[in-house]
């Protein structure tokens, strides 16, 4: 039990407390861009988790000055992933950014819920067919052929 | 041998001069991509032949494991190597005038390489990201604005599900220190606990994304909805199983515990169900084949909770019916998409291609002498083998499925051999690649009837030989690391 007060014990609360705020974002958000900033806070949390599977306390930065100093070093593979990982994660929220101007151009709304039930009678309507589910038209059948004569 | 690198490190290349090349001649560039794959698919039969039945890793840099980072060469990762390269030969955009979408097919291409032949974590994490990204940005560039909306959600949940894959990644690393598969293998009572399992859960839902399982699969209908036939031929037929390989790979190496495997079961079966429910009220051609593609990923998933060499036998089995089978139907859906009561009547139009259409729907639900049979048999057989609870109820959702499949299906055929409505639709008569192409593969389906039995007794071979963890660890680790601990 005596663990979990540890600085580390700490850390580790905090990074996974952090992914767990953004995944609750991710699930209950609507706004497109509180989605975004959501998945920047997950991405952020596991970043820390991945950082922290390295960290030893009093350990030094892992360079060599001499040989046998004593000391323990961090461990710097950790931190090489942790670097990569930010790095995709920029390159997919800078992409994320530029698809919701583009959404936002199109739909002129920045909800989710009604961007998604625009995109879903956009598929339904290249296909042919009523909305699925949608209760605005209950005679799927009657009303295409009607259309479409 | 090393030069299998080349596999994954041309088609990078190509990604990148493409666009140089296209400022001065955009016909050099369309054709940069083909070469590049037909050279790999030469590399891939030349090695193909040289592996024999042994396996080999290739040290980048020079750096051997567990340090450096490793491609692992078997015939299962030469397999799917060989798949990929065809399938985006097959679905290459010959009439796009856009460099930019050849730079992302090529980059799609080559993380699809570093995903089957890698045998490291973090560079798995890499080169899934690599995918996702080339994938959003594919999907993105077609002409709609649709197409951009499906992309953005599509992004939201497949980068969640890089996080929590991710997330698993950081949990193996605290628990073991190292990420290269062989060297996990190797310490697989430290993660058998439950922080090992909960890292295996993260990373089988973080790639399960694409692999279109249950829980996070709603973008499916939208993507496949939004693009063309030919991509999604792809992204249903090839790119979902990379995934699965992802999967695979931690499953048989590291995790081969009832845990892990009652996830995949449970996963499975409510993928089987719900998507085979959705599939039953579809209207149109492509939403049936979204949610029937969804059940059948479920399919899949049971099969690999059966575990060893047995359940990836029939996971690939499953896989390479699969790629035929909804590869070749999502190609045909490029002549006949929209309601079906536009269908009337289409046997009478183009009889050829109401044919093409009946066998592959034939082996989709398992009608006997066709492929699709023997793997459905083979599946409920070692399903029962296994027995317990879970896995006999499993055997009830796979024949319960292949009811629900058959009432849509047998409908969906019975219209179309009906006489022709005054409204119907004449078929889309232009010639098209992709259709020769679903010829091609329904060819396959029928030439793979008559050879069942070589062929499954290949494929468990290198079943055999791949879900091996002694092989894998002796393969990719230097003997001073096998001394350690014996």
């Amino acid at each position: 039990m005596n663990h979990f007060f540890t600085v580390e014990g700490i850390l580790y609360f905090g990074a996974i407390s952090l992914s767990i705020i953004g995944l609750f974002g991710l699930l209950v958000s609507k706004n497109l861009f509180r989605l975004l900033l959501s998945l920047v806070l997950f991405e952020a949390g596991a970043n820390l988790v991945l950082v922290l599977s390295g960290f030893i306390r009093n350990g030094i930065a892992p360079i060599f000055l001499d040989g046998n100093s004593g000391a323990v070093m961090n461990d710097p593979v950790p931190q090489a992933l942790v670097l990569t990982a930010i790095v995709i994660g920029v390159g997919v929220q800078a992409l994320a950014l530029s698809l919701i101007f583009r959404v936002k151009k199109h739909y002129g709304s920045m909800d989710m819920r009604t961007i998604r039930s625009k995109l879903e009678r956009e598929i339904a309507e290249n296909a042919g067919v009523t909305p699925p589910g949608s209760n605005e038209a209950p005679a799927p059948v009657k009303l295409i052929e009607g259309e479409n004569s | 041998m090393n030069s299998l690198v080349l596999l994954m490190v041309l088609p990078l290349f190509a990604a990148f001069i493409i666009p140089v090349v296209a400022k001065f001649s955009s016909k050099l560039a369309l054709f940069t991509g083909p070469v590049v794959l037909c050279i790999n698919l030469l590399l891939i039969m030349s090695a193909w032949v040289k592996v024999g039945s042994g396996a080999h890793a290739i040290f980048l840099g020079g750096f051997l494991p567990p340090v450096g980072i490793v491609f692992y060469i078997d015939h299962f990762s030469l397999l799917f190597s060989g798949l990929i390269a065809s399938m985006v030969l097959i679905v290459w955009p010959w009439d796009a005038k856009e460099s930019r979408l050849y730079s992302l097919y090529m980059l799609l291409s080559a993380a699809s390489f570093g995903l089957a032949l890698s045998a490291d974590l973090f560079n798995l994490y890499v080169f899934y990201e690599l995918l996702a990204v080339a994938t959003y940005g594919i999907i993105a560039k077609q002409k709609n604005s649709s197409a951009t909306a499906a992309s953005l959600r599509y992004l939201f949940i497949s980068s969640a599900g890089s996080v929590m894959l991710l997330l698993g990644i950081a949990i193996i690393y605290t628990l073991t220190g190292t990420l290269n598969i062989a060297h996990l293998a190797t310490m697989t009572e430290n993660l058998h606990g439950f922080a090992g399992l909960s890292a295996f859960a993260l990373i089988a839902i973080g790639a399960g994304v694409k692999a279109e399982m249950f829980p996070v699969n709603s973008w499916v209908a939208e993507v496949y909805g939004t693009i063309p036939r030919q991509l999604s031929a792809l992204l249903a037929g090839l790119i979902s199983k990379l995934a699965v390989v992802l999967i695979i790979k931690m499953l048989l190496m590291v995790f081969q515990v009832q845990a892990a495997f009652d996830l995949l079961l449970v996963v499975g079966m409510l993928g089987v169900i719900s998507g085979e429910m959705v599939a039953w009220r579809a209207k149109d051609m492509i939403r049936m084949l979204s949610f029937s593609s969804i059940a059948h990923l479920g399919v899949l998933f049971i099969a690999l909770s059966i575990g060893g060499s047995k359940g990836l036998w029939l996971a690939i089995a499953i896989m390479l019916h699969h790629l035929l089978v909804k590869g070749g139907l999502f190609l045909m859906a490029d002549r006949f998409s929209g309601h079906f009561d536009k269908l009337k009547g289409l046997a009478h139009h183009s009889p050829m291609s109401a044919a093409v259409f009946l066998v592959f729907i034939l082996s989709l639900l398992g009608v006997p002498p066709l492929p699709g049979f023997w793997i459905k048999m083979a599946l409920v057989m070692n399903l029962a083998e296994l027995g317990g609870g879970l896995y006999y109820l499993a055997i009830g959702v796979i024949l319960l499925a292949t009811i629900i499949e058959t009432a849509y299906m047998f409908n969906l055929v019975q219209t179309m051999y009906l006489k022709a409505d005054a409204d119907s639709t004449p078929l889309n008569k232009r010639y098209s690649a992709s259709y020769t192409f679903a010829k091609l593969f329904a060819l396959l389906l029928l030439v793979s009837m008559v050879f069942v039995s070589p062929i499954s007794k290949r494929l468990k071979d290198i079943a055999n030989h791949s879900a091996n963890p002694q092989i894998y660890i002796h393969t990719v680790l230097p003997a001073r690391y096998l001394g350690e601990k014996s």
